[in-house]
C-alpha cells in the first residue's frame, strides 16, 4: 500500500463554518489590505487584485516554489528580500511590494531563464494562444532572446499514457502535473527524472501513467508540454466556442465546460466549482464526447422490418407510436429509463406516462439500484462539502475510484487532510490505500458485519472507536449488482445511528437522481413525494389532473410483465436493460414477448434493436436543461451543438406524441418547463434553470431536505420482482483489513456455523471504470482502455479447486474467463466485472458455480 | 505473495530488513535500499527498482526519480572493476586527463564503457574529494592518489592479470600511486567487493564489520 504525505496546509476552512477565518492586515504596494491569516500570499495578493504572474503555483496542490516566476519582495528584519508569494504565508503587518524595480527585474529574469530551452514552437503547438509562458512572455518578457547557445533537444512527443502526450522540450519544470498525479489523484506514475542538466517528467520504463486522472495534467499544464491525444492538432483556442456544462457520466457532476469548433466537439475541460469538484475531472468525463460524433449514432426515426431497420420520417414514427400505445389501457404501458435526461426531459416523461398514457409504471433504475424513496430523499442528506468537514468518513457501496472516481478525489483529500475513513466492501477497492480501516466481507453477508457493528461485537471495537469520532458522513450504495439492495438500507440505518450523522446515497448513473426527484420511480411523484402521500398528490393533481390509482411497477416488475402479457408495450428511454438488468435474459425474453417497444436511444443497443420504433434521442452537449446530482445539487447542463442528424429532445417528440394522442403534456420551451417544475414539485419550489444561470453564480442550487423526507424504515408501494429472486444472505466471516499491511489479518468468526464453500460462490459483480457502456464503447479514445476481464478468487479457494493464475474456469456454466487469484478476494467469494462484453449474458445471481476447465487430452 | 527480494541473498535480505527497521519513515531507506540493489543486480536495473519500490510502498517511478539523479547509481550494468579518473580542476591541471587517457587506452575503452569480458568499466568523474593527492583514481570507489599515466596502465594490467576478489585503497596506493594528500591514517582492511559504494552502517558493498 502507498503511503500518502499529509497535506502541507491542513483542513481548508470551508465557506459555511460558523467559525470566520482569522484576518490579518497586510500592506501591498503600500495600500493596506485584509487577508485571511495563513493564506498564501500570492492568493493574498490575488483577492486584493495584484496579479503575480506565476506558473508552478496552483490552489488546488501544495506549493511547491519552483519556478521561481513569482518573486516578491518582502520586508524583514534585514530589509527587503526577494520570496517566491506561492510559498509565504501572509502574517499580520507583513509588507509586500509586486511591482518594484528589483521585482521588476527579478521576475524579468526568470522569465529569460524559464525560455532558455523552450522551443518557442508557439506556431504549431496547441496551447499557444491560451498559454501562459506564451502570455507572460507578451506582457513581461524581452522582446529578443540573449541565448544563442544550441537548446536541449528531445525526442518528441513520447506517449505518458494511452490519452497524454509528452513534449519534453516545452516543459518548464513547475511539477504541476507531477504533483496532480500524487497529491490529488494518487497515482504517482509520473516524476522527475535525469534531474540535473537533463530533467525531465517521465514515466517508469513500461509503467504507463494509467491513472484515472490524467487528463487533468493536460489541463494544468503551463505549457504545451502535455496534450491529449485526442485534441493535438485539432484547432485553436481562439477558434473554440465554450459552453458551461456539467458531466454526465456519473451522478456527482462534476462542472465542466464543452468546446467545439465547426460544430463538433473536439474537447471537454473541467470547470472549477469549489463545492462539486475542485475542477477536477476523471478522464471518463474528459474523453467520452467522442460519442457524440460517432457514425454509429440513430439520427433518424428507424421502423423495425424483418431484416432490421428502416428509415422513417418523423411524422410517421409520432403516429405509429401515439395509435399503437392510443390503442392500450394506460396500465398496460410502461417506461424504462429516463436517467440519461434532464430534469426537463424527465419530468416531460414522468408527466407523460402518468397523464397522457395514464399508467404508474416508470422506472429511472434498471434494477441495479435501490429503493427510490431512500436514494431521493434520505436525510440528513450529507453535501459534497460535508465530506470536508466530516472526521470519519463511512464508504460502504461502489468502488468510488470506479463508479464515482472525482468523489473518489473529495474523500481522498478530506483524508489527507487527517479524516479518518473506513471502507467496507467484499474486495478490494480503490480507497483501500489510505482507509483508516477496511472491512472485508464474503460477498452477500454484508448484513453480518452491519450486526456486529450494531452489536458493538468485540472483533469491531477499534473501528467504533473510529466510528464514534463525530461528525461521521456515510456514503451508502449497493457494493455490486449481485448484491441485495436492501443492505444499502441497513447501512443508511445504520449510518444515520453515529454521531453527527450526515447520509450520501450513491447512485452512479448520470441523472438518475434528477429523474427520482422528477418521479421516474414507481412509488415517486415529482419533487420526492411518496405516492401514497394523497395530501402532496392531491397538489400535483392541480396541475396534472387525476394520477393512475394502480400500484406502480418497477423494472423488473414491467420485464416480468411483459412475458406474462400484463404489460403489452415498453418505452426505454435511453435505457439499455439487456445490459444493465441484473438478469439480462430475462430483459431480453420481455423485450422479445412485448407486444410493442419504442426505444428512444442514440445507438441501436443490444435493447433497442428489439424496439419496433427507434425514436433518435439527442445526447449530452446537445441538450439543455437542469440535473440533480447526488447531494441534491441543480445545476444547468448547457447545449453547445443542435443535436446530430433528426434526433431531438425527449420533450420534444414526447410533447408530439402527446399531441398526436389527442392531450397537452407540456411546453417545448426548457425554461417554460422549469418553471412547471418549480411550481408543481415541492421539493423544487423556486430552483429554475433561469434562476440557477442567473443567481447561482455557477455553483447551482440545492434542493433543500424536506422535513417530511424519513426514510430507512419505508413502506414501498410498488410491485416488483426483485425482492424474491434474492435468496437470504448468504452468511461468511468479515475480515478486517489492517491499514497499511502491517500486521497480520484478523477474522471475525461467523455468527452461524455455515461452512464456508459449498459447490456455489457468492458474486460480487461490479463494473470498472472503462466498461462496455454504450458511451465508453463509442468513444474511441477510451474504447480500447476497458481491462481484460478475470475470475477473482481467494488462494484457498484457487488451490480447492486447483487453479492458478491464468487457468481458465467456467462462471455459472457459461462464462470462460482466466482466474486472477487475489488475496482480497474473501473466502467463498468470486470476484467478476460488470458490463463487460465476456460477462454479458451473465445473470446478477447472488451466488454462482465455479467449475475450473480440465484439460482433456 | 511473495516477497519482491525472495531471490535475493540472505546476507542481503537480511541487510535489507534491517536497513527499513531504522527508518521511521521507510520512504527514507531508498538510498541505501538502492545500493543493496545494486548490488545484487549489479546495477540499479529497472528490476531493483521495482523491488526497492515494493519494499517501501512507492511507485517505481518515484525510485527511479531518486535513481537517476545519482551517477554512483549505475543505470547501466558495469564491470567487475570501476575504474574512475578524477578530471576536475586540481586533477586535471596535474595530468588527470593523461592519466584518463592512459586507463582508457591500457581498457581498450571510453568514458562510460565497460570490456567485452566485463572485468572493467572506465569512467571520468568530477571531483572526488582528493585534490591534495592530484591526480586521483578510484577502483570499485577504493582511492588511490598521485597517480601516473604509468602507472595507472600498470594498474589496469595489474586488475586484469590478477583480478583480485576484494580491491583495497592501502594495497593499490602502495603498487600504483604516488603523493598521497595526507595520512588517511589505520589501514582499512575491509575493501570493496564490487563496483557499488560502500554504505557503511550496513555493510551493503564491503561485507559486514
Amino acid at each position: 500500500m502507498r503511503s500518502m504525505p499529509p497535506s502541507k496546509e491542513g483542513r481548508q476552512p470551508l465557506s459555511d463554518t460558523k467559525n470566520a477565518p482569522e484576518m490579518v492586515n497586510i500592506t501591498i504596494n503600500g495600500i493596506q489590505h485584509e487577508a485571511v491569516a495563513g493564506e498564501r500570499v500570492i492568493i493574498a495578493a490575488e483577492k486584493a487584485g495584484e496579479y503575480i504572474p506565476r506558473f508552478c503555483h496552483h490552489p488546488k496542490l501544495d506549493p511547491v516554489g519552483k519556478c521561481r516566476q513569482c518573486l516578491v519582495e518582502v520586508e524583514g528584519p534585514r530589509g527587503k528580500q526577494l520570496l517566491p508569494s506561492c510559498a509565504i504565508y501572509v502574517t499580520d503587518g507583513m509588507v509586500i511590494d509586486t511591482q518594484s524595480d528589483v521585482v521588476k527585474k527579478a521576475q524579468k529574469g526568470v522569465l529569460e531563464y524559464l525560455l532558455i530551452n523552450h522551443p518557442l514552437d508557439c506556431p504549431v503547438c496547441d496551447k499557444a494562444g491560451e498559454c501562459p509562458l506564451q502570455d507572460q512572455t507578451m506582457t513581461h518578457g524581452p522582446g529578443e532572446s540573449r541565448f544563442v547557445e544550441a537548446k536541449r533537444k528531445f525526442k518528441k512527443p513520447i506517449p505518458v499514457s494511452d490519452l497524454v502526450l509528452l513534449d519534453r522540450e516545452r516543459c518548464i519544470l513547475c511539477d504541476r502535473c507531477v504533483r496532480v498525479a500524487d497529491q490529488i489523484a494518487g497515482d504517482p506514475l509520473i516524476t522527475f527524472n535525469e534531474r540535473g542538466n537533463q530533467t525531465q517528467i517521465l514515466t517508469f520504463p513500461n509503467e504507463p501513467f494509467a491513472s484515472y486522472f490524467s487528463g487533468n495534467t493536460v489541463q494544468v499544464c503551463p505549457v504545451g508540454a502535455l496534450t491529449s491525444t485526442d485534441y493535438r492538432f485539432r484547432a485553436r483556442p481562439w477558434d473554440l466556442e465554450i459552453t458551461p456544462t456539467v458531466s454526465l457520466r456519473d451522478t456527482v457532476h462534476s462542472n465542466a465546460e464543452i468546446n467545439t469548433s465547426r460544430g463538433r466537439v473536439i474537447r471537454v475541460y473541467g470547470a472549477t466549482n469549489d463545492h462539486v469538484n475542485d475542477g477536477w475531472l476523471s478522464d471518463k468525463d474528459r474523453f467520452s464526447f467522442g460519442a457524440i460524433n460517432s457514425d454509429e449514432r440513430v439520427t433518424t426515426p428507424l421502423r423495425k422490418t424483418g431484416t432490421g431497420f428502416e428509415e422513417i420520417t418523423w411524422a410517421d414514427a409520432i403516429d405509429t407510436v401515439s395509435a399503437r400505445l392510443g390503442a392500450m389501457i394506460g396500465t398496460e404501458v410502461g417506461s424504462i429509463g429516463g436517467a440519461n435526461n434532464t430534469n426537463e426531459e424527465a419530468y416531460a416523461l414522468s408527466k407523460f406516462m402518468r397523464t397522457v398514457i395514464g399508467s404508474p409504471h416508470v422506472d429511472a433504475q434498471l434494477g441495479d439500484g435501490f429503493e427510490p424513496q431512500l436514494a431521493a430523499a434520505v436525510i440528513p442528506r450529507a453535501k459534497i462539502d460535508d465530506i470536508d468537514a466530516a472526521t470519519t468518513i463511512l464508504v460502504w457501496g461502489p468502488d468510488l475510484k470506479e463508479r464515482l472516481p472525482v468523489l473518489y478525489l473529495r474523500v481522498r483529500k478530506a483524508v489527507r487532510n487527517g479524516a479518518n475513513l473506513v471502507v467496507v466492501a467484499p474486495t478490494r477497492t480503490g480507497l483501500d490505500a489510505i482507509a483508516t480501516h477496511v472491512i472485508r466481507y464474503r460477498a452477500g453477508s454484508g448484513q453480518d458485519v452491519i450486526r456486529k457493528l450494531a452489536n458493538a461485537d468485540k472483533s469491531m471495537t477499534a473501528i467504533l472507536e473510529t466510528l464514534a469520532e463525530g461528525p461521521v458522513v456515510t456514503l451508502f450504495g449497493r457494493t455490486s449488482i449481485a448484491e441485495d439492495p436492501r443492505l444499502a438500507e441497513s447501512v443508511a440505518a445504520y449510518g444515520r445511528t453515529l454521531d453527527g450523522a450526515k447520509l450520501m446515497p450513491l447512485l452512479q448513473r448520470a441523472n438518475v437522481f434528477g429523474a427520482l426527484d422528477m418521479g421516474l420511480a414507481p412509488n415517486l411523484l415529482p419533487g420526492r413525494i411518496s405516492t401514497t402521500d394523497t395530501d402532496a398528490s392531491s397538489h400535483i393533481e392541480e396541475t396534472w389532473g387525476p394520477l393512475p390509482d394502480a400500484l406502480g411497477r418497477d423494472t423488473a416488475a414491467m420485464l416480468s410483465g411483459a412475458v406474462s402479457g400484463d404489460i403489452r408495450a415498453l418505452i426505454l428511454v435511453g435505457a439499455d436493460p439487456v445490459r444493465d438488468f441484473p438478469d439480462p435474459q430475462a430483459a431480453e425474453k420481455a423485450l422479445e414477448e412485448a407486444e410493442f417497444v419504442v426505444a428512444i436511444d442514440a445507438f441501436v443497443t443490444d435493447s433497442s434493436r428489439h424496439a419496433d420504433i427507434i425514436l433518435p434521442a439527442a445526447l449530452w452537449s446537445e441538450v439543455e436543461g437542469t440535473v440533480t446530482n447526488l447531494e441534491g445539487r441543480v445545476q444547468v447542463v448547457g447545449a453547445a451543438l443542435p443535436p446530430k442528424g433528426q434526433a431531438r429532445s425527449v420533450i420534444g417528440m414526447l410533447n408530439d406524441i402527446a399531441t398526436s394522442m389527442g392531450a397537452e403534456l407540456t411546453s417545448f420551451d426548457v425554461s417554460v418547463v422549469s418553471k412547471e417544475i418549480a411550481t408543481v414539485a415541492p421539493a423544487y419550489q423556486g430552483i429554475t434553470r433561469d434562476g440557477i444561470v442567473f443567481t447561482s453564480s455557477g455553483a447551482g442550487i440545492v434542493v433543500p431536505s424536506q422535513e417530511a423526507e424519513i426514510i430507512v424504515e419505508m413502506a414501498p408501494r410498488y410491485a416488483s420482482m426483485a425482492p424474491d429472486a434474492v435468496p437470504t444472505e448468504a452468511s461468511g466471516s468479515a475480515v478486517i483489513v489492517p491499514a497499511q499491511g502491517t500486521q497480520p489479518l484478523g477474522y471475525i468468526p461467523t455468527d452461524q456455523a455455515v461452512p464456508m464453500v459449498t459447490d456455489r460462490y457468492t458474486l460480487h459483480y461490479a463494473p470498472a471504470m472503462y466498461d462496455d457502456g454504450v458511451i465508453t464503447r463509442h468513444a474511441p479514445s477510451i474504447a480500447d482502455l476497458v481491462r481484460d476481464p478475470t475470475v477473482g478468487l481467494n488462494p484457498r479457494d484457487a488451490s480447492i479447486l486447483a487453479v492458478a493464475n491464468g487457468s481458465i474456469v467456467v462462471v455459472d456454466g457459461s462464462v470462460e474467463l482466466p482466474v486472477r487469484i487475489d488475496e482480497a478476494v474473501p473466502e467463498g467469494s468470486v470476484v467478476l466485472p460488470f458490463n463487460h462484453a465476456a460477462t454479458k449474458g451473465l445473470q446478477a445471481v447472488p451466488a454462482v458455480t465455479v467449475e475450473p476447465i480440465r484439460d482433456e487430452s | 505473495m511473495t516477497s519482491p527480494i525472495a531471490n535475493w541473498s540472505p546476507e542481503n535480505q537480511e541487510r535489507a530488513n534491517k536497513i527499513l527497521a531504522t527508518y521511521p519513515e521507510k520512504r527514507s531507506a531508498i538510498m541505501p535500499l538502492l545500493y543493496l540493489a545494486s548490488l545484487e543486480h549489479n546495477h540499479a536495473s529497472n528490476e531493483a527498482m521495482c523491488q526497492v519500490a515494493e519494499l517501501i510502498g512507492i511507485t517505481p517511478s518515484q525510485v527511479r526519480s531518486v535513481s537517476t539523479f545519482y551517477t554512483m547509481f549505475k543505470q547501466e550494468p558495469v564491470g567487475k572493476y570501476l575504474v574512475s579518473v578524477c578530471t576536475s580542476i586540481s586533477c586535471h591541471l596535474l595530468g588527470g586527463n593523461e592519466v584518463f587517457d592512459s586507463v582508457s587506452d591500457a581498457a581498450g575503452v571510453g568514458h562510460n564503457q565497460t570490456t567485452e569480458d566485463g572485468q572493467i568499466s572506465v569512467e571520468h568523474v568530477e571531483c572526488i574529494g582528493a585534490c591534495g593527492g592530484a591526480p586521483a583514481v578510484q577502483v570499485n570507489y577504493e582511492l588511490i592518489e598521485g597517480v601516473t599515466p604509468d602507472k595507472a596502465r600498470a594498474l589496469v594490467e595489474w586488475l586484469t592479470q590478477t583480478t583480485p576478489a576484494v580491491v583495497l585503497a592501502d594495497e593499490m596506493q602502495q603498487l600504483f600511486g604516488g603523493q598521497r594528500s595526507f595520512d588517511w591514517g589505520p589501514a582499512e582492511h575491509a575493501g570493496a567487493i564490487a563496483p557499488v559504494p560502500a554504505f557503511g552502517p550496513y555493510g551493503s558493498a564491503g561485507g559486514d564489520q
